[in-house]
């Protein structure tokens, strides 16, 4: 038999449920008490948040200097966590902004889980830099506001402009999802049988009626909101960038910073987001809502999304030999051949080298295989921002102040504390909300339209 | 699914015919009088016609590696757009012979004395150069031959499994055109000034070709479906997506040249502004802040609202814009290494005309002898269906 | 039971004003077909709900296109002159600092900011202004709230109901076009009963005081105590040496180093007239101009650094109850015939009881001082020249 069909479309649900079997499928994480596996896992990231934790509220007690930090190195690993955060979000927006703009239909089953992972990423994207000031209580004075000493925030400072960006990508992407939640509160209002939880859903739902009256605007809106997230979500990694591009350190004063890094963050967030939700369908019975089909598409984009950043890696090469630059040549040949050759090699292997076996549709469509592979495309992700922010730190123009860099316990234990963060919140996200958008699955269903022919309704 | 196939007019060959001659008039008069000013001019022939033609097949691509449906009724249009893709090594042939008018890295005595080039020597050569253009346009005419074969057996045999071997190709296609146009644009365009560089450079060419294609081919297909030569069925929403796609090509334009700009400026070095700086002395100054306006602000501003992209008389407009605008942007970034000031005369008109012409005649023939939609694809309903 | 009891109160119903009549559909083809009905009849003021957007309804219903988008447009375009202006004014007007070598108006490093703060305006003021303008929510009194309708409509079915305040509302007549178009289950729904809200209760009043009262202890604590404690002082103290302290591992104790000897500052020069005599800098002449700028500059160096012993206008009377010998005054005939470059000699190096002034005033404005003690002295043999140039 062949295994594809030109002429239909790819559908975004297996079968064709009745609307009401899907309010019960997705509502059924938030009716039911907790599983064995969900109690489990929930002790293990809050374990990994108490202890990480504690690195944390050490180094608020005794400052930054019980990082690995020094000079040259001034920049370890907040500033890699902070970018691999940054970047695990952007898969989020752009399956739900941009995949919507390009009418992508099968996005639906897996948007509003991939938008909760973007606010959850960049929650943990904000605690670097915010913890990285030494004095995380005084984070007020990174906004430009009249204050009593009478200075101002510099304007032409792409730190600065992390700041607008990050705060602003977290804002809208906070609005995109509540915008998004909104009727299935509502929905969730009508049916729970529990007070408490009437409540609850009353507040947040605002009294949506499902009327058309509204859905008319609110169709305009969800529109005009992903047509601004698809620019919102290059900016942010592209500002991530100027980072390091505005500068003049060899190996980071490069021109396609801005987009190798969101080609670099979207696929290291598709790895993630390709992960966590292979996880949420085995476990709550999704599996005809998230199909083998679109993770397979998934993949493709990893593959897809892959080869750009390989593209960005061996432009780098060639023009750091074309330019002549004897600095710029050096750092590329100390990437690959000096200290750090190790985590160099980890980062090619794992993100260009070891994601070609998806060209195979076999390993693309199992899922073994292809959560193995999601695991080690965010693991060199993770060392390719940790190969460009150490290595052209450690050994830039004078050989005279060359220096490693060692990441001591407290810089692992934060790290530790941010995936704790990022886990615990995704657990109770899939037992608090509906991880699926219920109105959304409920019109792509077959036959939720009317058909063509009967409305006549079409221009 | 209903499709006649019909003949252009003779209209279409005599505007083709007309743009070809004076162009090639004006390039042979311009050549007698400043030979190295029309060889820069040739260039950016070169390169206009180059991205028209790749542009247009890398739409081919995209339409099968993406699984989208709504372009397939304008697949053929992209496909004969492209099929001028062999005539862009004509352009070529006389450059070839003057390369050492255009690029003083052909000059053995200047390399010799410049550390910088002589590093550089092993790619900037001339048989390396020469070897990589040819290269370049063949293998990317080899797909676009694979491509058009399997879809026209399709037409006949309706196989899906040629659809199938297509989307296989354009898999092949995309690292492959990614690769020949950053080379096309290194060697063409930035080898004039050898010792500058800059890593986006690929990327800037890339999104500029795809936006010239796209804009090619979108105004041939909303006059052919004007003019009843397409399939029934082409509605407003198939406009809209030409016009959204435009719209977004535009804006990762400016997003990629304003990135480019912003680091080159922000960090200062001498080597890497002087680019910039050639493009603002002279009067030049202009001429780039007229580029953002032309090649941004206006198509931005026309194509803004929602209506507009699916207006066909606006979409036909900021289309030839596009166009004009792309010949533009190649102006600006090929002629400062031809002259420290501002030049435009009828020297500069040659190129496009005689490009837009040869494309018009390559479209006429080529719907002489194939069907202008590919009536044989699978997708072909459910891209008539399409609705947003 | 509960949440329907006010539908089975039959004694109620009597007085209760009814909202809307609607009826539940089970395909989006008939819920389609009774919204384009509904128009045809001549109804206006009805509504269609439905568990998702229905394709076309919009268009069967008539509705007019949505002009959220004017509003994102204006938002967005405020926003983004409002972020561009305001970078100018901090960069260029009230702070501005060299940074990078670059112009105070570096319109490119403006762009990122004003971008985001276009996208924030516009994504959160659309979405407020669709909320709380366009749908006017929070809105839990509706009635249509805890009906049978909306939990069908919530969920699996397809409604639409007539609301009452159309001019062509007729309960029997809705209730007729309503099953001539097939709906089922056709219901009335009734305004629920108003309470007014009372903004002066006592309860509510309480509350906000204790609100206003929690919130300043807080603020009051956290900016004025809590700041101030371990470890947020980490900065403050720590192991390092205060200025003026004692420090052992000098043989000296002082915690204070002097230079090396010799050493000169950068950009220094020497005074060059250091311990000579008087008339070898009588012929300096003030190099700099006798302008408003000058004055002003001279009188505040004057009043910091002279008048505490020669007194305000320079008459001698100090403030410093005798502390010190008073000095004697600047307008005797003595200091007035003074040239300047005498006065400059004095400031620098001191007289009699008077220590040099040479570490504490720069020589600009030893100058300007110089300038200010003859404005001083002028002012009390003014000429009569004097007042003609006043005119």
């Amino acid at each position: 038999m062949r295994t594809f069909d030109y002429t239909q479309e790819l559908p975004v649900v297996d079968g064709q449920p009745p609307a009401k079997a899907i309010d019960d499928v997705v509502s059924k994480p938030l009716d039911t008490k907790p599983g064995k596996v969900w109690k489990i896992l929930i002790t293990i990231t809050s374990l990994m948040l108490l202890v990480g934790g504690g690195a944390l509220v050490w180094t608020f007690y005794k400052g930054i200097g019980v990082w690995g930090n020094n000079q040259p190195v001034s920049w370890g690993f907040d500033i890699v966590n902070f970018v691999f955060w940054v970047g695990i979000g952007h898969a989020g927006t752009l399956i739900s902004a941009i995949l919507f703009l390009l009418r992508q239909r099968w996005r639906t089953g897996i948007a509003r889980f991939a938008e909760a992972m973007t606010i959850f990423a960049v929650m943990c994207a904000g605690i670097f830099p915010a913890i990285h000031t030494g004095r995380a209580w005084l984070d007020g004075y990174l906004f430009p506001y009249p204050n009593a000493n009478h200075i101002w925030v510099n304007f032409t400072s792409p730190l600065l402009w992390d700041v607008f960006a990050v705060s602003t990508y977290f804002t809208v992407s906070l609005v995109f999802w509540y915008i998004g939640l909104i009727p299935d509160f509502a929905t969730l209002r009508d049916r729970t049988e529990s007070k408490l939880k009437k409540t609850i859903y009353t507040i947040f739902s605002l009294g949506w009626r499902h009327s058309t009256r509204h859905w008319q605007h609110y169709e305009k809106t969800y529109m005009i909101l992903a047509g601004f997230a698809t620019p919102l979500v290059l900016s942010v990694h592209t500002i991530v960038s100027f980072d390091f591009a505005v500068s003049v350190i060899p190996g980071w004063h490069t021109t396609i910073f801005p987009p190798y890094f969101v080609a670099g963050a979207v696929f290291s967030g598709f790895a993630m987001v390709q992960n966590v939700l292979i996880f949420v369908r085995q476990a709550f019975n999704m599996k005809h809502i998230i199909t083998i089909k679109h993770l397979e598409r998934m993949n493709q984009i990893i593959i897809l999304v892959g080869t750009m950043v390989g593209y960005a890696y061996a432009m780098e090469f060639f023009i750091a030999w074309y330019s002549g630059n004897q600095f710029e040549t050096f750092t590329f040949i100390n990437r690959a051949f000096g200290p750090y050759a190790w985590a160099y090699w980890i980062m090619v292997s794992c993100n260009v080298i070891l994601p070609q076996l998806f060209w195979s549709k076999k390993i693309r469509t199992t899922i073994v295989p292809m959560f193995v592979i999601g695991i080690i495309v965010n693991i060199g992700m993770w060392f390719e921002r940790f190969v460009i922010i150490v290595t052209s730190l450690s050994r830039d123009f004078l050989p005279s102040s060359w220096g490693m860099y060692t990441p001591t316990i407290y810089d692992l234990g934060i790290l530790m504390f941010s995936f704790g963060l990022f886990f615990t919140n995704v657990l109770i996200f899939v037992k608090t909300m509906p991880s699926v958008s219920i109105s959304e699955i409920k019109a792509v269903v077959d036959g939720a339209q009317p058909s063509h022919r009967g409305g006549g309704h079409h221009e | 699914m209903e499709y006649q196939k019909k003949e252009l007019p003779d209209k279409v060959k005599n505007t083709g015919f007309l743009f070809a001659g004076i162009g090639l008039l004006l390039i042979a008069v311009s050549y007698i009088l400043d030979p190295r000013r029309e060889a820069f001019n040739n260039i950016i022939g070169l390169t206009f016609f180059a991205s028209i033609a790749i542009g247009a097949l890398a739409l081919v691509a995209l339409e099968y590696i993406s699984g989208a449906v709504w372009s397939v009724p304008f697949r053929r249009v992209s496909e004969f757009i492209a099929s001028s893709l062999p005539l862009v090594l004509v352009f070529a042939i006389p450059l070839f012979l003057m390369l050492g008018m255009l690029f003083h890295w052909t000059h053995p005595e200047v390399v010799s004395a410049d550390k910088l080039l002589s590093g550089k020597s092993p790619y900037l050569n001339i048989p390396f150069f020469i070897g990589r253009t040819i290269g370049v346009i063949l293998v990317l005419y080899v797909f676009y031959a694979l491509f058009t074969r399997n879809s026209r057996k399709q037409d006949e045999s309706k196989e899906q499994g040629l659809t199938r071997t297509n989307v296989k190709l354009s898999a092949a296609f995309m690292p492959v055109a990614g690769i020949g146009l950053t080379l096309l644009s290194i060697d063409w365009i930035m080898s004039l000034e050898p010792h500058w560089y800059s890593t986006i450079f690929g990327v800037y060419y890339i999104s500029a070709t795809l936006l010239a294609g796209l804009a090619a081919t979108t105004y041939a297909s909303v006059s052919l479906n004007e003019a009843g030569y397409l399939i029934p069925g082409v509605n407003k929403d198939h406009y809209y997506s030409l016009g959204a796609l435009m719209f977004a090509i535009t804006n990762f334009w400016a997003y990629i040249a304003f990135s480019q700009f912003l680091l080159i400026w922000y960090a200062n070095i001498p080597e890497e502004s002087i680019w910039f700086v050639m493009r603002w002395e002279g009067g030049w100054k202009y001429i780039s802040i007229l580029l953002i306006f032309v090649r941004f602000v206006i198509p931005y501003a026309g194509l803004l609202s929602q209506p507009s992209k699916s207006n066909p008389k606006r979409l036909k407009q900021i289309s030839i814009f596009i166009l004009i605008a792309h010949f533009f942007d190649l102006y600006w970034l090929i002629m400062p290494t031809f002259s420290k000031t501002v030049v435009f005369s009828f020297y500069e008109l040659g190129f496009p005309l005689f490009v837009v012409g040869v494309v018009i005649l390559a479209f006429y023939y080529q719907t002489k002898k194939h069907n202008l939609v590919a009536v044989g694809d699978p997708k072909l309903q459910r891209g008539l269906d399409f609705h947003l | 039971m509960t949440e329907h009891s006010r539908h089975t109160e039959e004694a109620d119903i009597m007085n209760k004003k009814i909202y809307s009549i609607g009826g539940l559909f089970d395909t989006p083809d008939s819920i389609t077909h009774a919204a384009e009905e509904a128009v045809k009849e001549g109804y206006t003021k009805f509504d269609v709900n439905t568990p998702y957007p229905v394709h076309g309804m919009e268009s069967a219903m008539k509705l007019k296109p949505s002009l959220i988008g004017l509003v994102t447009l204006f938002i967005g375009l405020s926003g983004a002159a409002f972020a561009f202006m305001f970078m100018y004014w901090v960069s260029v007007v009230d702070y501005p600092l060299i940074i990078g070598g670059k112009p105070f108006f570096s319109w490119p490093a403006f762009v990122p900011v004003t971008f985001e703060v276009t996208v924030l305006s516009a994504a959160v003021g659309t979405v407020a202004v669709m909320i709380a303008l366009f749908f006017k929510f929070p809105n839990n009194a509706h009635p249509l709230h805890d009906t049978n309708y909306m939990k069908h409509v919530s969920s699996d079915r397809f409604g639409l109901n007539v609301v009452a305040i159309d001019p062509l509302f007729d309960e029997s007549k809705v209730r007729d076009f309503l099953s001539r178009t097939g709906a089922k289950d056709i219901e009335i729904f009734y305004e629920p009963e108003r309470k007014p809200i009372r903004v002066f209760d006592p309860k509510f009043i309480g509350l906000l005081v204790v609100i206003a009262m929690v919130t300043a202890g807080v603020t009051y604590f956290t900016l004025n105590k809590l700041l101030y404690m371990p470890p947020f002082t980490w900065m403050a103290e720590q192991d390092r040496l205060s200025s003026q302290s004692q420090n052992a591992m000098f043989t000296d104790g002082f915690g204070m180093r002097n230079p090396v000897e010799g050493t000169v500052a950068r950009g220094f020069t020497p005074y060059e007239f250091k311990g000579q005599p008087d008339s070898v800098v009588r012929n300096l002449s003030n190099p700099l101009p006798f302008s408003k700028e000058v004055i002003d500059r001279g009188k505040m160096r004057y009043n910091t650094y002279c008048s505490p012993c020669h007194g305000y206008f320079g008459k001698g009377d100090s403030r410093l109850n005798g502390q010190f010998p008073n000095p004697p005054t600047l307008h005797s005939d003595k200091v007035r015939n003074w040239p300047d470059g005498n006065i400059y000699h004095v400031i620098t190096n001191g007289q009699n009881v008077m220590p040099s002034y040479d570490k504490q005033i720069t020589r600009d404005d030893r100058w300007a001082i110089i300038h200010y003690i003859r404005v001083l002295q002028r002012s009390l043999n003014a000429k009569d020249t004097d007042l003609e140039t006043k005119k």
